[in-house]
């Protein structure tokens, strides 16, 4: 019982270690229906949702919040899945979404260059410096959006509890690898992580709903106790409570709600 | 005398940006003074020996008395209960009482005292804190003008007067001026209230509704955490609890020996505790069932501790110049530091519950905290932090000796009014009568004085000395007169008083009347006015503090009422106005200037 979310460079062969791994388990296998289910929940194009999930943002983009708002309904939707548990996920991102929850287990698959390059060139009929550049440019890419909107490298390995180099495991030996891994007592669900995943959850919809009209938002829960920091004027944070108030019909789980106007949000805060 | 007004313009500076302490910049003048040869050594320490400052000292006894004993605070129920729901009525009622108190206590412990008072009201009545607070707070600072005591400037006039040996005033000569001043600044913000008063603005969406804030009715239960509490699961903290279920651990007692107050909110729970927790009943259900927690029926372990009479919650206002201002309860580690555990905190009309530990506190905050009521009271007596504005039912608060604070006041007044004795004799006799009564103790009261007052007023006083002696007072007059040429008594008593109203503003009340007191004097005696009338003049005016929000209870007032400056400015304008022209009037009338 356990969520898997498996990080990848482009054409390490990430998919198929995450749909073995599905199979093996007999797990629900995640990655674009998240960005469906967002799509239609939030009513954005999903084309719009999967770029804001991919591209690294643009300076202007940097200056406005809508990929932040994107990000968030995007969260949103993954977290509603993976609260119920038994879930890999394979989209963008799902080792930063999916913070503070101890029975996540985070895969990173890497391969060598050479290994990606020999299949750019098969797939794409590149030529070596051209698949070479391509593959570059993707990862740089992904480097840049991970980096801009969760403040973290990566490929920095700390951030996984597991990394994998592919074309020393198959496919097959990985996702046996992973599944055991999944298995070990640490990544069991526990009262604890669940409620922490609910927090979790909460918390992303409460922020999905905030953030389109507030940029400024960050969003905690624990326990249905929902708190959001507003880093704009009191009269904003005003508005900002009223609107969050009206979503307590719509969002289920919401026991309390306060918005704290001025004050640095904790790590923990999404 | 270039010395002198070198001296003046460093003060003045340092009393504008305020890199020093004002206290300090006093006892600084007080030392360089005689240093520099502009007053002898006995002439220097004067005021601290003077009527002023003993004067003041007599007063802040006395108010510590009334205070102890519950009886200016028992005048809150009753007030809130004439005030009504009317916006005018709640508006009249509490201004005129807490001009009354302020009359003969600090203008800051009166403006302290109805906050959450107004805050409640606010927000069941639902009219914004921004159309309540402001006329409270500027009555307080008028409230001031009703005695010779109701302010530091007038209980430094006499003294200042008298190396000019003229008349003293009585301690209720001002009071005619003082209650037409309250009454006129009660019936401009009920006759123009709505243009001078902001209104809270929401940005759009507009029609977005303030949520109604649900009320949680708390109270203290006992639980008990079973043998396996800790088994299999994350290690539970005191914040946990309070963040998960908005429910407080006040109590914590862990066998065999272990037992703490306010426990600090990173205590872990362990297996087989008794804890003693403050919170809605229905939330303390569904954390003992969530937790696996055993809730008692009664209380068990803490039968004794947390019962009524031994505990409960208070509210406390953060005052301004607080050592809190600008950091979180964890940053002070609160918990250690005070030995109570705050519940909530309220802002503006809003109730904070959740993670209250790291939000940044601001002047008017009020903290909900509970505690053991000696606890309470301790911190109530010292800290200065805090103003405690209901009254902590101690114990030992001492109701029985409200009959003696009120006679030993009336004993003071009565020796004012009656035998015309002197007044600082007068109150510190009712300061003494309270210490032999027992209303309090003598160290209670030395515990009472505000150090920070006493110096200010007694490192002054020299200056003005100084300024009379070298004559740089004449002189700067002389310069005055000149600038303005021939006029009459009024128009002179009209420029002195913008001075002082300039002067409070920019320097502290007590800088302003100090510097301004010798100056108006030698003005009226070189143009044939009553010099007692231009002192005057400028000990009223230096209250005329309105326009920014430099004063006190302007500043208590701002982060609770949500005003900028710029309402302060609107508003403070037409009270500033509203000020000169009622002063000038009733002196005019009352003396015939």
């Amino acid at each position: 019982m356990t969520v898997i979310t498996i990080s990848r460079g482009s054409k390490s062969m990430g998919t198929a270690v995450a749909e073995q791994v599905a199979e093996n388990l007999g797990y629900q296998c995640l990655s674009r229906a998240v960005l469906l289910e967002a799509s239609e929940q939030y009513d954005i194009p999903e084309i719009q949702l999967a770029r804001a999930m991919h591209d690294a943002p643009s300076l202007l983009e940097r200056l406005g919040h809508r990929r932040a708002s994107y990000v968030a309904c995007v969260r949103a939707a993954l977290t509603r899945h993976v609260a119920q548990d038994n879930v890999v996920y394979h989209g963008h991102a799902g080792h930063v979404l999916l913070q503070n929850v101890s029975h996540v287990l985070k895969v990173r698959i890497v391969a060598d260059m050479d290994h990606r390059v020999s299949i750019v060139m098969r797939e794409e009929k590149m030529s070596q410096t051209e698949a070479l550049h391509h593959i570059q440019k993707l990862d740089k890419g992904r480097k840049r959006w991970t980096k801009t909107l969760f403040g973290v490298d990566p490929t920095d390995a700390t951030l996984y509890d597991l990394v994998l180099n592919i074309p020393r495991f198959r496919v097959e030996d990985a996702a046996d690898v992973i599944c055991r891994s999944a298995q070990l007592q640490q990544f069991a669900t526990t009262a604890d992580s669940a409620r922490n995943m609910h927090d979790l959850q909460l918390a992303c919809a409460v922020k999905a709903a905030l953030v389109e009209t507030n940029a400024d938002v960050a969003v905690s829960s624990h326990g249905g106790n929902v708190l959001v920091y507003c880093g704009a004027g009191e009269r904003h944070g005003r508005k900002v409570k009223a609107l969050a108030e009206r979503l307590r019909p719509g969002i289920e789980g919401i026991n309390h709600i306060e918005v704290h106007v001025g004050v640095d949000p904790p790590r923990s805060a999404v | 005398m270039i010395l002198v007004l070198g001296t003046i313009a460093l003060a003045v500076f340092l009393f504008i940006v305020e890199w020093i302490r004002i206290d300090v910049v006093a006892i600084l003048i007080m030392v360089a003074l005689p240093l520099m040869g502009l007053v002898t050594p006995v002439e220097a320490f004067s005021g601290l020996s003077s009527n002023a400052v003993v004067s003041i000292i007599a007063v802040i006894i006395i108010g510590a008395g009334l205070d102890k004993t519950g009886l200016v605070n028992q005048l809150v129920k009753p007030v809130l209960k004439v005030a009504g729901s009317s916006t005018s009525r709640i508006i009249t009622a509490i201004s005129v009482t807490v001009a009354g108190i302020s009359s003969f206590m600090q203008n800051i412990g009166a403006a302290a005292l109805f906050l959450p008072a107004i805050q409640r009201i606010s927000k069941k009545l639902k009219i914004p804190m921004s159309k309540l607070l402001m006329p409270v707070g500027f009555s307080a600072i008028l409230g001031g003008t009703m005695t010779l005591v109701g302010c530091s400037p007038l209980i430094l006039l006499n003294d200042l007067m008298a190396q000019f040996k003229l008349e003293p005033f009585g301690l209720f000569d001002v009071t005619p001026i003082g209650a037409a001043l309250v009454f006129a600044g009660i019936a401009c913000f009920i006759v123009l209230g709505r243009w001078i008063l902001p209104s809270p603005k929401v940005e759009e969406p507009d029609q977005v509704e303030e949520p109604e804030e649900e009320e949680l009715e708390a109270d203290i239960h006992e639980l008990f955490t079973p043998p396996d509490f800790t088994h299999y699961r994350d290690p539970v903290t005191v914040a946990d609890l309070r963040e998960r279920y908005l429910v407080n651990v006040v109590a914590l007692v862990e066998p065999p020996d272990f037992k703490v107050v306010a426990p600090a909110s990173t205590t872990q729970v362990h297996s087989g505790v008794s804890l003693g927790v403050f919170g809605p009943r229905d939330a303390i259900e569904r954390m003992a069932a969530e937790e696996g927690m055993e809730l008692q029926e009664q209380l068990d372990v803490f039968a004794e501790d947390l019962t009524d009479q031994e505990s409960g919650t208070v509210e406390a206002v953060v005052a301004p110049r607080s050592d809190l201002l600008d950091r979180t309860l964890a940053e002070v580690k609160f918990e250690d530091r005070y030995q109570v555990t705050p519940i909530s905190l309220g802002r503006h009309d809003e109730t904070f519950h959740s993670d209250i530990d790291h939000v940044p506190l601001r002047v008017g905050d009020v903290l909900t905290l509970h505690g053991p009521w000696k606890r309470l009271h301790y911190l109530h007596e010292s800290d200065n932090n805090l103003l405690f504005t209901l009254q902590v039912e101690v114990e030992d608060l001492k109701k029985d000796k409200a009959f003696f604070a009120g006679l030993w006041l009336a004993v003071a007044l009565t020796m004012v009014i009656v035998f015309k004795i002197h007044l600082s004799v007068c109150l510190m006799t009712g300061a003494v009568g309270m210490i032999l009564t027992r209303v309090l103790t003598v160290d209670e009261a030395y515990n009472a004085v505000d150090w920070r007052t006493v110096f200010l007023l007694a490192g002054l006083i020299p200056l003005g000395m100084a300024t009379e002696k070298t004559g740089a007072a004449a002189w700067i007059a002389n310069g005055v007169l000149q600038g303005i040429g021939p006029t009459s008594p009024i128009v002179l008593i009209a420029v002195i008083a913008l001075l002082a109203t300039f002067f409070t503003l920019v320097i502290s009340n007590v800088g302003a009347t100090v510097l301004l007191v010798p100056l108006a004097i030698n003005m009226a005696k070189a143009s044939g006015l009553d010099p007692r009338m231009a002192a005057l003049a400028v000990g009223l005016a230096t209250s005329n503090s309105f326009i920014l929000p430099t004063h006190q209870v302007n500043a208590l007032y701002m982060g609770p009422g949500g005003y900028r400056s710029r309402d302060f400015m609107k508003a403070g304008v037409v009270m500033s106005v509203l000020f000169l022209v009622v002063m000038i009037t009733m002196m005019y009338l009352l003396y015939g200037i």
